[in-house]
């Protein structure tokens, strides 16, 4: 590594689903995966797993490998399930963002990363709430 | 930047008196706001920081589904406090089937809005064929379950308990220092 340490920077890949939130944090180039997390690991009930906090646990903890390999500041990718599904990211994102900048990580560009189709395959029918 | 629009009769409202809850919402969500009040579209760029301005599509957005602008801002808050839209027409076959969930969903003189919004401590504002919620996860995750049973064709009198059970739940959590997922 040529860069200094202390100012290198990551990329945090959110992908926030309503059933679950994954965290990945890698380096620049995206390929080198540095931490990852999903909210199993910090929850028991599968339906908390998408909750916020149990994104600020993820994010947190985290925080601290992330700051450990060195890194000072993430970009962040911010993607919901996208395709044919839900395009708006889920609950977790919005957490994730907030608690990874409150411990002490520089964010930079926000991008959300949705996949949005070109017209693809057929909507699901519409569920009851 | 991100594009929100708002319906014509609640433009003026993001804008404010002389542009006030304009100004405000740019000062506190530090973020650009460019409004066409011909179109109804605005667009917005942050400025600073990009975590505060994460929040500021989430304030217009609410303001233009019938929130006040001070509920709205109430987003800025605290980090938790989100905004929820539910589709009604989504959820109903025709123009008469949604006139009368809007009216389940409001109840008699408001009632049942009204105590949606107090038993789950959140905000709730029906709005042409939406409705909006703002509060904390657990009591926006609370109406939202509410006002499907309802879309469900549930009895007025189960959806009453439902909430009062998850009155009782909420401010017995908060007591306990609000730790909801240990257990």
């Amino acid at each position: 590594m040529s860069e200094s340490e202390g100012d290198k920077w990551g990329i945090a890949h959110v992908h926030a689903s309503f059933n679950n939130t994954l965290i990945t944090v890698t380096d620049q180039t995206g390929a080198e995966t540095i931490v990852k997390s999903s909210g199993g690991s910090v929850v028991k009930q599968n339906r908390d797993e998408a909750s916020p906090y149990a994104a600020m646990q993820m994010a947190e903890s985290i925080a601290d490998e992330v700051k450990a390999a060195g890194i000072a500041g993430l970009h962040v990718r911010v993607r919901g399930p996208g395709g044919n599904g839900n395009k708006s990211p889920g609950p977790g994102a919005q957490a994730t963002i907030r608690a990874l900048a409150r411990a002490g990580l520089e964010i930079g560009r926000i991008e959300d990363v949705t996949p949005i189709p070109h017209d693809g395959t057929r909507a699901p029918k519409n569920k009851r709430m | 930047m991100q594009h929100v629009k708002v319906p014509q009769d609640r433009i003026g409202v993001v804008i404010g008196d002389g542009g006030e809850t304009m100004r405000e919402i740019e000062s506190r969500a530090e973020v650009r706001l460019d409004i066409d009040s011909e179109s109804g579209s605005v667009a917005i760029d942050s400025v600073g920081d990009p975590v505060t301005g994460l929040a500021a599509p989430d304030i217009v957005r609410a303001i233009g589904r019938g929130f006040k602008p001070e509920v709205a801002l109430s987003l800025l808050d605290n980090d938790m406090r989100m905004f929820d839209l539910i589709d009604i027409g989504e959820a109903t076959r025709n123009k008469n089937d949604m006139k009368r969930q809007k009216g389940r969903l409001i109840g008699e003189n408001g009632r049942t809005r009204q105590l949606m919004e107090e038993l789950s401590g959140a905000h709730v504002v029906i709005y042409g064929s939406t409705l909006g919620i703002i509060g904390q996860p657990e009591e926006v995750e609370t109406v939202r379950r509410a006002v499907g049973m309802i879309l469900d064709g549930a009895p007025h009198g189960a959806v009453y308990s439902y909430l009062e059970r998850k009155h009782n739940e909420l401010s017995r959590g908060a007591q306990l220092s609000g730790s909801t997922e240990d257990f």
